[in-house]
């Protein structure tokens, strides 16, 4: 099964490293492209399981760029 | 403000301030007084080590620092965590018994208080312990740090008690203006962070300086430090002031220094140092994170920086911090910090000032013990507690008790507020600057003070009650001496 982010449910999800025990992966840590959310395959599910997260921590939909500046850019990035 | 004036220290402190040159330092030293324990049983990163950290801190007395070597999945990676959540710990840093009444902690603090004159020592590089290790390829954040998620619901993993240490872009040779404070970072990709700051905080305004003028901002994020660096780190020194020597004249003992590969100065025998570059202009998704006043912060749009290069000493010890609904290791942290620079600053103008208590949530809440020296002399020192640098976005509730009062004793505030208060003596001032993360005001950044006088009931001055008038000569015959007043002045006789 592909793996999804579970909190924008973007398929843009990258492995960032795996943890190891006795030579097998206990774990995989991914990270989401779009929304940048960070998560342990191996979390309880409260955190990793779009259905079981808070509805309020979700952001499947949101637009990124409406987001708060806390320090807003002098000018566009080059 | 550099000053001449030197703290002395007892046998016991200095013994301490020798001995302690390092996290391990004190972690050994804590050990010794069973301040500090290694966590017996494998532990997964998460909820293990969140809950692990709850249950030390729950102890605000003698809670023990925790070390963790048995992270499954990180084979040979260690963790410290609550090293500053008890004030025992606090204690033993100063040179004093670990059952040291809080009260009694704070004039220690406020004793060591007011000498920023350094105590430096210089490590050349290739002798700097946390030179023993350096990454500058492949970098990958998640595989050196054993990182994990603090609150169930953060957007990430984040490093939240690193002092991070850059210097001000336009005057980069500037020792005083570089700036050692603690931000939250969170780890995105394997050699990207976030780092939150706003404009009123010393980072913040470096990181507008660095993008208004286009100008590098090159930060070293230090991790597992000295422990007086982090209760530096957290208080609100003046910008051209440096946290590096407040804290060495706190211990009265040297900060050992040396020179960063990006050319910030950092502890020598720090754990592990994250050398990072603003990347001008980028930011990224941030948040939200468990934050001090017990609640999420929002998703916001946050500065991102790129790591150049990671130096660590062997075995690296990653020190962090829980932080959420309290009490937590950041109270017992930043409390008697925060706590100093109101007292001083109220000293100052007012001495009938006998103690500031702002322990509570970075001093949302602060309760001043002050003598009245006239019938509502209090609500004047409020209001000067409201104006000091801390107290402009800080200080939320403030409660007034007679100078015979504890501020650090519940019981004997709760009993000034049972007995002292009149309910005309609450002032509530509408729509002041609040801090953006308290979920109390009304938009975030406004909301409401609250001025509970509970101090003794004082007559005001009563002359005036029974006035006996003057009588004010008038009639025909001023009016004629106006007259004649005129007419000398136009040059008549």
């Amino acid at each position: 099964m592909k793996t999804i982010c579970p909190r924008c449910e973007s398929p843009g999800v990258t492995q960032m490293h795996a943890g190891m025990e006795d030579g097998e992966v206990l774990w995989r840590v991914w990270h989401c492209k779009d929304c940048a959310y960070t998560w342990r395959d191996s979390e309880p599910a409260e955190s990793i399981d779009p259905k079981l997260r808070p509805a309020w921590a979700q952001m499947k939909g949101v637009d990124f760029d409406s987001l708060r500046q806390v320090i807003p850019p002098a000018r566009k990035p080059t | 403000m550099a000053t001449e004036k030197v703290v002395s220290l007892s046998a016991e402190a200095k013994a301490v301030a020798a001995r302690v040159g390092s996290l391990r330092d004190f972690l050994a030293y804590l050990g010794e007084h069973d301040q500090c324990v290694s966590w017996p049983d494998p532990v997964m990163p998460e909820p293990d080590i969140r809950n692990i950290s709850v249950a030390a801190g729950n102890n605000v007395s003698t809670g023990p620092a925790v070390i963790f070597d048995k992270i499954r999945g990180y084979p040979g990676k260690r963790i410290a965590v609550n090293v500053h959540g008890s004030f025992g710990n606090l204690a033993l840093l100063l040179g004093l018994p670990k059952t040291t009444p809080v009260r009694e902690l704070f004039f220690e603090i406020i004793r060591r208080w007011g000498s920023d004159k350094p105590l430096l020592e210089r490590v050349a590089p290739e002798k700097a312990l946390v030179n023993e290790n350096r990454i500058d390829k492949n970098i990958n954040l998640y595989d050196l740090l054993p990182l994990y998620r603090i609150n169930a619901n953060d957007g990430g993993f984040y490093i939240g008690k690193a002092c991070v240490v850059s210097r001000d872009p336009l005057d980069p040779d500037n020792f005083g203006k570089q700036n050692v404070g603690i931000y939250r970072i969170q780890v995105m990709g394997p050699d990207t962070f976030t780092l939150l700051s706003i404009p009123a905080h010393d980072m913040g305004r470096q990181m507008l300086m660095a993008e208004q003028h286009g100008k590098p901002l090159k930060v070293s994020v230090m991790i597992g430090n000295h422990p007086a660096m982090p209760m530096f780190a957290a208080t609100p020194v003046g910008y051209d002031e440096s946290e590096f020597a407040y804290a060495s004249q706190m211990m009265g003992a040297p900060l050992r220094l040396t020179t960063a590969v990006n050319g910030t100065d950092i502890l020598a025998d720090t754990e592990m140092v994250i050398e990072g570059e603003l990347q001008l202009n980028q930011r990224e998704v941030e948040g939200p994170f468990g934050e001090f006043p017990g609640s999420y912060s929002g998703v916001r749009k946050v500065p991102l920086f790129r790591v150049t290069g990671v130096s660590h000493r062997n075995n690296p010890i990653f020190e962090n911090i829980y932080i959420g609904k309290g009490w937590t290791e950041h109270d017992t942290l930043i409390g008697l910090n925060t706590s100093a620079p109101i007292y001083a600053q109220l000293k100052k103008d007012f001495p009938e000032v006998a103690a500031v208590n702002a322990l509570y949530q970075h001093g949302l809440t602060g309760i001043i013990s002050v003598k009245n020296r006239f019938s509502g002399f209090a609500k004047s020192v409020a209001m000067r507690a409201l104006g000091t640098p801390h107290g402009t976005m800080y200080l939320k509730n403030l409660i007034l008790v007679d100078d015979n009062v504890d501020p650090f004793d519940l019981n004997q505030v709760m009993w000034a507020l049972s007995t002292r208060t009149r309910a005309n003596d609450i002032i509530v001032i509408p729509n002041m600057p609040m801090v953006p993360i308290d979920p109390a005001a009304e938009v975030p950044g406004k909301g409401h003070r609250l001025i509970i006088d509970a101090t003794s009931f004082m007559a005001p001055d009563n002359l005036g009650a029974d006035p006996h008038l003057v009588d004010r000569p008038m009639g025909p015959e001023i009016d004629a001496l106006m007259q004649r007043l005129n007419e000398l002045q136009k040059g008549g006789v």
